[in-house]
């Protein structure tokens, strides 16, 4: 049996508080499990989406890097170097949160992901095709890179909230319920006692009274 | 928020071709978790993106490290040389401590 709740009185008052607790915890009990199953859904779905945008994030940074290397090598390293360098920067990301069962997971925006051979702001006489290739290629990878981080931290994120509400779970009905049960059961128990015992008593004064009365009256 | 890079030369020779201007070159696991310190600590810093061979290395301390923080995210790219043989897939073991099995995807 489990664990009574301490220092408890065995009264009327407490039974009734203590069996709107056992509702609410009951309540509670239900709606946390609906929270997790629901979680758990939104979970896989989610799951799905990130082993896809993984595959293609990887692909296409491996065609990104192919380029990369195809520029180095007709160009140079250290020229393709001092080209990254004069690269302006366009990429920011927004930041916007969503809501998945009550979990904010932030939602990403990529401004500005092509660009135009111009925009780039290399010079565009030193340098050859390869490079602007590459760039091309590594501004797509960007992109997906950019999704990726947004999904898996969702999963993260997911996963923690699941493991939270797991916990909560397990522990009403591990711990908290059966412990109001057992309270409710020993209060229970004690009223009934106190009522016999009470009930004894009272027969036993009337048999000693109506004992007196006999006496008296023979 | 900006983009950020702490990887290995090529990795961020090829990023910054592509526009990130916070990129780091980096030569050891040790120099990267101090740049990644470095960053987690700058407030406008939305992604750092970094290596899988870099990052298996110090996952524990960068897990650590992102405590309790939203931003940045941290997400790993194979380099060059493609995907490696990870020591735990960060996502299975994700699975596993949220749902208490393991499942292959």
């Amino acid at each position: 049996m489990a664990e009574l709740i301490e220092s408890v009185n065995p009264t009327r008052m407490e039974l009734l508080k203590l069996k709107t607790k056992v509702k609410l915890a009951k309540k509670g009990h239900r709606l946390l499990k609906e929270k997790r199953d629901a979680l758990i859904v939104e979970f896989f779905n989610i799951l799905e989406e990130a082993r896809g945008i993984r595959r293609r994030a990887e692909r296409s940074l491996g065609d990104a890097f192919i380029a990369l290397i195809l520029a180095q090598s007709t160009l140079g390293v250290l020229k393709v170097k001092e080209v990254g360098l004069a690269v302006k920067e366009t990429h920011e990301v927004n930041t916007v949160t969503r809501s998945i069962m009550g979990v904010r997971v932030p939602v990403l925006e990529i401004e500005n992901e092509k660009r135009t051979l111009m925009e780039r702001g290399y010079s565009l006489s030193d340098t050859n095709y390869m490079v602007d290739e590459a760039a091309k290629k590594f501004e797509e990878a960007l992109a997906a890179v950019v999704e990726l981080a947004e999904v898996e931290s969702s999963i993260k994120l997911l996963s923690q909230e699941i493991k939270v509400t797991k916990r909560r779970v397990n522990a009403l009905e591990n711990i908290v319920m059966p412990r109001l049960d057992a309270t409710v059961k020993y209060i229970r128990m004690r009223l009934d006692e106190m009522e016999r015992e009470n009930f004894f008593k009272l027969k036993r004064i009337k048999t000693s009274q109506e004992r007196k009365e006999a006496e008296a009256t023979a | 928020m900006k983009i950020s890079i702490v990887a290995d030369f090529d990795t961020v020779t090829g990023f910054r071709l592509a526009g990130v201007r916070e990129a780091f070159v980096v030569d050891s696991p040790e120099d990267a978790l101090e740049k990644i310190k470095h960053l987690i600590k700058k407030e406008d810093i939305g992604i750092v993106i970094t290596t899988e061979r870099i990052l298996d290395k110090i996952r524990q301390q960068v897990a650590e490290l992102m405590e309790g923080k939203n931003f940045p995210l941290i997400v790993e790219v194979p380099d060059k040389d493609g995907k490696i043989e990870k020591k735990v897939d960060p996502i299975n073991e994700l699975i596993k401590r949220a749902i208490g099995v393991e499942i292959k995807v």
